[in-house]
C-alpha cells in the first residue's frame, strides 16, 4: 500500500534499455590511509553516477566502454577532487591522482580513483577533516562512505548533505604499529632504490668466484665450496649495513648533514667503481672494506628518503630503528634471492659471461649515466 | 512453459548483478564494456528528462518545472524500484528549504519522504498541501496510504471519505475497499471492488493494475487461489512494469508451492532487492545451483544498505535471515524493528513467523494484538498466530 496511489501517475517505460544492475541508492566509497609516513586515498565512484554528472557514454549507445571512460579520466579527476577537501591538523592537503582503475560493486562498475594526499611535513597527524560535496547537488540521496585507516585503527563515517564536513581525532598509534609502519617504508625504499641494489649486486656478483693467478693474467674461477662464499657475502653485507646504519642515524638525528648533490653523485660513482672492479679487479679480498666505505655514503642517501617521510618527534629513535630494520630486511631478501642462484650457476657460461661480465658492464654503464645526470643537473641548477 | 508477458518484452537482463567487489582492475581493451546504462542518452525518455533538467537549471525556482521533473523521476523509481531516481527527484526540490517550499511542491516532497519511510514528515507535508487545496484527491489518497502502513484504520477511512466527492467511483471504492479488506470486511470489500472494476472497463491501465493486484490478494485470503491467479495474470497482461505486482505474485506462487513458476517469473529481476529475495527463496526450494550466488548477492546488498545507515528493506532482510540464513533470532530482531514503523499485513506475517521460529511469544504479542483489534482475515496468518499461541503455552 506504500505505493498505493501511483495509479494516477503515468508510466513510460522502455524495457529494451533497462539496465542489468542491482538497484541501490548512489554511494561512493572513499578510503583514506593515514600512515605516519604517507597519506593516500582511493575513491570508488559509480560509473552510472559519473555518467549522470559528466556524460561518459560518448557514442550514446547506452554502454560505457573502457575507452569512453579513459577519455574522461582527467575530467573525472578534476570533478571529483574539486568536491573533496582533506585537511590534516588544520592544514589543507593537496590531492593528486595517481591511477585510474575499475572495480565492481553490487550495483555495477565503479571508477577507482587512486590519489596521493600531500599535507606538508608535520607528523604525526592528530586530526583529519574531510569536507565532501560530490553529487550532493545532483542527488541529495548520495552518500560518501568514508573509511580512514591510520596506524591507531580505522574510522568510518557516512558523509551526507546534512553532514558533509566531519573531522576525526585519530587515536595515538601504538608504538609497535609505528615501528612496523617505518619498517615497511624501509623495505620499500631499498626495493625501489636501484642504486643501492646495484651497488650491492656489483659487490656480490664475484662472491661465488675466487681470483686465480694464471701464467699471463689473473682470472675469476668458480668457488669450490659454499662456506667461503657465504662468509665473504656475510662480511660484505654486514659492512655495508653497519656503515649505512651509522650515517643514516647521524643524518636523521641532524648530527651531520651533507649536500644531496655530493651524496647522490658519490653513490652513482660507487656503483660504477664496484662494477668496474669486477671487470678489472683491483680490490678483491677486501671488498667488505669497499662496502663499508661507500656504505657510509649510501646511508646519507637513505637519510634523505627518511627526511622526505618525516620522523615523528615523539618516537624518533623507534621510527629510525624501524626504518633501518626494514632496509636490512629488504637487503637480506635481495641477498637470499641472489646468492643460491649465483652459486648454482657459477660454473655456467650464462653466469660467467652474461650475468657476471655482461651484468657488471651494464651496471657500470647505467651508473655512469646516473653520475652524468646528477652532475649535469647540478651544473644547471646550483643550489 | 510459463512465460510472463513482461519477459516477452524485456529480455536479456542480468545475472551479472551477482558480482561481488574484488580488487580493482585495469581493463585490457578500450572496447571492453564496463557498464550498461538504464536508459540510453538517445532514448525519448532520457531526452525529455534532460531537457526538463536543462530548463530547471535555467530557472531553478520555477516550481511548476520542479514539480514536473521530480514526478517524472518518482514514477521511474516506482516502476523500476530504483532509488537513484528518488535522489534525482529530491535534487529538483533543493532550491526550497523546509519552511519556504510552496504547498504545491509539498505533495511530491511527501511522496519522496514516505519512500524513505519518513511517514510523519510526509503526513505533515500532505496536510499543509491540503490546507491550500482541500480537494486534492492525490493528497488525501497518499495520506490514506500512509495511515494504512501505520495501521491507523480510522484515519485512513477519514481520508477515503474526504476524497470521495472529487474522485472517480472506482478510485473511491478502491480506497474504502482496501481499508475494509484489512479490517474484517474482506468478503464485502472484494465484491464491491470487483464490481466497481467491472463497471469501469475504461479505467486507466495503472488504475486497473492497482485494483487487480488488490483483488488478487483478497481472493487469495478468501481461499480462492484460482481466482487470485486470474487477477494476477490479468494485471501482468497489462504489460506495465511493476515491482510490487511481481513481488506479490512471486509470494503467491511460493505460498502455493509452485517455486518453479516463481523462479521463472522473477529470474530476470535480480536487480531489485525485493524481487531477488523471492527469486532466492524459490531457487533455494528448488535446490538450483544458482541459489547460493543469489543468497550471497542479497547478503552483500543488505550489508551495503547497512553501511549507508538506511534500513528500507527490514521486512525483506528479516525474511532473508529467517528462511535463507536459518537465523530466527536475527530475523526476529529485524522484524521487531520493522514493526515499529511499518504495520502492513506482510510486516505482521514476518514478525509472527520469526517469533514462532525463535519460540518467543512475547515478541509476537504486538502482532497477535493487532490481529485481534483489526480483524484481519487471512487463514495462513491465523494459523501461524495459533501455532505461536500454542507453542508458547
Amino acid at each position: 500500500m506504500k505505493r498505493v496511489l501511483t495509479l494516477a501517475l503515468a508510466l513510460v517505460l522502455v524495457c529494451a534499455a533497462r539496465s542489468a544492475l542491482a538497484h541501490k541508492p548512489s554511494d561512493s566509497y572513499l578510503a583514506i590511509t593515514v600512515g605516519d609516513a604517507r597519506f593516500s586515498g582511493q575513491w570508488d565512484i559509480a560509473l552510472r553516477d559519473l555518467d549522470y554528472a559528466l556524460g561518459l557514454d560518448s557514442d550514446g549507445d547506452g554502454k560505457i566502454t573502457w575507452g569512453e571512460l579513459r577519455a574522461k579520466h582527467a575530467e573525472i579527476a578534476s570533478y571529483a577532487s574539486g568536491r573533496l577537501k582533506v585537511s590534516a591538523d588544520g592544514r589543507r592537503c593537496t590531492l593528486a591522482p595517481t591511477a585510474h582503475l575499475v572495480d565492481d560493486h553490487s550495483d555495477g562498475a565503479y571508477e577507482v580513483l587512486q590519489f596521493s594526499i600531500e599535507c606538508g611535513r608535520q607528523k604525526p597527524v592528530r586530526e583529519v577533516e574531510v569536507d565532501y560535496t560530490l553529487f550532493f547537488d545532483l542527488d541529495p540521496s548520495h552518500r560518501g562512505m568514508l573509511r580512514i585507516q591510520h596506524p591507531g585503527g580505522t574510522r568510518t563515517a557516512i558523509l551526507s548533505p546534512d553532514r558533509p564536513k566531519q573531522s576525526f581525532a585519530l587515536a595515538e598509534p601504538s608504538r609497535l604499529a609505528q615501528f612496523i609502519d617505518y619498517g615497511r617504508e624501509g623495505i620499500w625504499h631499498i626495493l625501489i632504490g636501484f642504486d643501492h641494489i646495484l651497488f650491492l649486486i656489483s659487490l656480490l656478483l664475484p662472491a661465488v668466484f675466487f681470483l686465480a693467478h694464471g701464467r699471463s693474467s689473473r682470472q675469476w674461477e668458480p668457488a669450490l665450496r659454499f662456506a667461503p662464499v657465504f662468509w665473504d657475502v656475510l662480511k660484505i653485507v654486514t659492512a655495508f649495513t653497519l656503515a649505512h646504519s651509522v650515517t643514516l642515524s647521524l643524518a636523521a638525528l641532524s648530527v651531520i648533514s651533507l649536500p644531496t648533490r655530493l651524496v647522490e653523485s658519490t653513490i652513482a660513482f660507487s656503483v660504477m667503481l664496484a662494477a668496474l672492479n669486477n671487470l678489472w679487479p683491483v680490490v678483491v679480498g677486501r671488498r667488505w672494506a669497499v662496502a663499508f666505505g661507500f656504505g657510509l655514503v649510501h646511508g646519507f642517501g637513505f637519510a634523505s628518503v627518511l627526511a622526505d617521510l618525516g620522523l615523528p618527534r615523539d618516537a624518533l629513535v623507534l621510527s629510525l630503528v624501524g626504518f633501518n630494520v626494514g632496509v636490512e630486511i629488504g637487503q637480506l631478501a635481495i641477498v637470499a634471492a641472489f646468492l643460491p642462484i649465483a652459486y648454482a650457476l657459477r660454473r655456467s657460461a650464462l653466469y660467467r659471461r652474461m650475468i657476471f661480465t655482461g651484468g657488471s658492464a651494464l651496471i657500470a654503464l647505467i651508473a655512469a649515466i646516473w653520475m652524468a645526470e646528477r652532475v649535469f643537473v647540478l651544473k644547471l641548477m646550483p643550489i | 512453459m510459463f512465460l510472463p508477458p513482461l519477459r516477452l518484452v524485456c529480455v536479456s537482463l542480468l545475472s551479472v548483478a551477482l558480482t561481488v567487489s574484488a580488487t580493482p582492475r585495469l581493463p585490457s581493451t578500450d572496447a571492453q564494456i564496463l557498464e550498461r546504462l538504464p536508459i540510453r542518452a538517445t532514448d525519448p525518455v532520457a531526452r525529455e528528462l534532460r531537457s526538463l533538467r536543462a530548463e530547471l537549471t535555467a530557472s531553478p525556482k520555477n516550481h511548476v518545472l520542479a514539480d514536473k521533473l521530480a514526478r517524472r523521476y518518482f514514477d521511474l523509481a516506482m516502476a523500476e524500484g530504483d532509488p537513484r531516481y528518488i535522489g534525482y527527484a529530491e535534487a529538483a526540490l533543493r532550491p526550497w528549504d523546509s519552511g519556504s517550499i510552496p504547498p504545491t511542491l509539498r505533495v511530491i516532497r511527501a511522496l519522496l519522504s514516505q519512500y524513505k519511510h519518513n511517514f510523519d514528515g510526509a503526513l505533515k507535508d500532505l496536510a499543509i498541501a491540503l490546507e491550500a487545496d482541500p480537494d486534492s484527491v492525490e493528497a488525501h489518497a497518499w495520506r490514506a496510504a500512509i495511515f494504512m502502513v501505520q495501521a491507523n484504520y480510522a484515519e485512513a477511512t477519514t481520508e477515503c471519505t474526504a476524497l470521495a466527492p472529487n474522485a472517480s467511483e472506482l478510485f473511491a471504492t478502491g480506497c474504502v475497499a482496501y481499508v475494509e479488506a484489512t479490517t474484517g470486511k474482506l468478503q464485502n470489500a472484494y465484491v464491491r471492488l470487483a464490481s466497481a472494476l467491472k463497471r469501469h472497463p475504461d479505467a486507466t491501465p495503472n488504475s486497473k493494475l492497482w485494483n487487480l493486484t488488490r483483488l488478487a490478494d483478497m481472493a487469495r485470503r478468501l481461499g480462492d487461489p484460482k481466482t487470485a491467479e486470474k487477477h494476477f495474470r490479468a494485471a501482468l497482461g497489462l504489460g506495465i512494469t511493476d515491482n510490487f505486482l511481481l513481488a506479490a505474485f512471486g509470494d503467491f506462487l511460493i505460498e502455493q508451492k509452485r517455486p518453479a513458476e516463481a523462479a521463472a517469473l522473477l529470474k530476470d529481476w535480480a536487480r531489485s532487492d525485493t524481487l531477488l529475495l523471492r527469486l532466492a527463496l524459490a531457487e533455494r526450494t528448488l535446490a538450483l545451483p544458482t541459489a547460493g550466488a543469489r543468497i550471497q548477492a542479497l547478503e552483500v546488498r543488505f550489508a551495503e544498505a547497512a553501511l549507508r545507515g538506511e534500513q528500507l528493506h527490514l521486512q525483506e532482510e528479516a525474511r532473508f535471515r529467517l528462511y535463507l540464513k536459518a537465523d530466527p533470532r536475527g530475523a526476529l530482531r529485524l522484524a521487531i524493528q520493522n514493526w515499529k514503523s511499518q504495520r502492513e499485513p506482510r510486516d505482521a506475517a514476518i514478525l509472527l513467523e520469526a517469533a514462532l521460529a525463535a519460540r518467543d511469544r512475547a515478541a509476537g504479542q504486538p502482532v497477535l494484538d493487532w490481529l485481534m483489534q483489526s480483524g484481519y482475515e487471512d487463514p495462513a496468518l491465523r494459523s501461524i498466530a495459533n501455532a505461536l499461541r500454542a507453542a508458547a503455552g
